[in-house]
């Protein structure tokens, strides 16, 4: 028994294992939040998050990889890489999410056709909760199709 | 005047029971590990204490070779124990730390901490400081080959033996330790407590080698 392999097993144990099932949890967790006051944002990405710790830690080990091994400046090459990508990947991805809501709440969907008023929520919650399986098959579809990388 | 049997034998008896004793400082080291947080430790503590006097224990026919090189020479006993009772100390001491305290007494201890870490999740802790203690005792063994195989052979061999060590967590253990940092970001941010500064770390655990060479170029 080798302590190295012990916390690399227990590293993939928790990653690829546990924390996908918990990403079912999550989601049901979010659609209760969604009915009630609570936040239900935070459980939706959580969700999200669970299913990508091995993409996540890909993403780290690629950005901390992008100079030798023993150059002083790879942490803040890293660092740089990190930034680099939020700012010019993820927030452009953003931008588009900010279009698509900006189109619907132009439309109407906000206040004409009020997502937040009761009847409705508790329908939408209703169809989440139907559909529980079918979102975290989707959620994973997502996480594979992105396993690729964003070109 | 010749060195009597029985001194060198003594001596012999002493050198050959050191890996024994290796591996029991190692089991000290684990539990010290726990008390200093299981997955952290300090430098200076019990656990650095005991992981030291292991290296010392398993390099010391090397330390040795100092007084070699100062000019008093040694009369290291290399060999079989001559003497049939001292033979049979150190085979019955050597036997009972590794079959009683490593095979079995260690494993248990292990379990124990695998139940304490349950026990902290129920208090509301991390259970990640007694599963890395559990797994520290679990490899003890294996560890201690570990520091057989980073001896160089030289009087410098206890320093290289901890040169090696330092490599070895930064190169092999820190990088698995990434994949924990970023697993504590996604639970903390369930949880809503600050996850950043664990994307941060797992950031560092990656560039372990190379921040070293940061503060080595800083000075």
């Amino acid at each position: 028994m080798v302590f190295e392999n012990g916390i690399v097993n227990l590293t993939s144990w928790l990653g690829n294992v546990i924390l996908p099932t918990l990403a079912g949890l999550f989601f049901a967790i979010a659609i209760l939040r969604f009915v009630g006051p609570g936040q239900h944002q935070r459980w939706m990405y959580a969700g999200l998050l669970a299913l990508m710790v091995s993409g996540i830690l890909r993403g780290l080990e690629t950005f901390s990889s992008q100079q030798a091994w023993d150059d002083p400046d790879l942490y803040w090459m890293s660092l740089m890489n990190l930034v680099n990508w939020t700012c010019n990947v993820m927030m452009p991805l953003y931008g588009v999410v900010q279009l698509v809501v900006g189109t619907l709440h132009f439309a109407g969907i906000g206040h004409r056709m009020y997502q937040g008023g009761s009847w409705m929520r508790h329908f939408v919650a209703a169809a989440g909760c139907f559909m529980l399986s079918g979102i975290v098959r989707l959620a994973e579809w997502f996480v594979i199709q992105g396993t690729g990388g964003v070109s | 005047m010749p060195t009597p049997q029985v001194l060198n034998d003594i001596i012999r008896l002493l050198l050959q029971l050191m890996p024994a004793m290796a591996l029991i400082c190692l089991v000290l080291a684990g539990v010290a590990l726990r008390m200093e947080g299981g997955s952290t430790f300090a430098i200076g503590g019990s656990f650095t204490k005991w992981a030291l006097w292991g290296v010392i224990m398993l390099s010391l026919p090397h330390l040795l070779l100092w007084f070699n090189f100062f000019g008093l020479p040694v009369p290291v006993a290399g060999g079989a124990i001559g003497t049939p009772w001292l033979d049979g100390i150190q085979v019955d001491v050597s036997t009972f730390v590794t079959d009683f305290l490593i095979g079995r007494v260690t494993v248990v201890l292990a379990a124990f901490f695998v139940l304490r870490a349950l026990l902290d999740a129920v208090h509301g802790g991390s259970p990640l400081a007694s599963i890395v203690t559990a797994m520290f005792l679990l490899a003890i063994p294996a560890t201690a080959d570990l520091i057989t195989s980073l001896e160089t052979g030289t009087r410098f061999s206890a320093v290289d033996v901890l040169d090696g060590l330092w490599t070895y967590v930064a190169g092999r253990i820190m990088p698995a330790a990434a994949g924990l940092a970023v697993v504590a970001a996604i639970f903390n941010f369930v949880a809503n407590r600050p996850s950043m500064r664990f994307v941060g770390a797992a950031i560092g655990f990656l560039t372990v080698s190379a921040l070293w060479r940061l503060v080595q170029g800083m000075m």
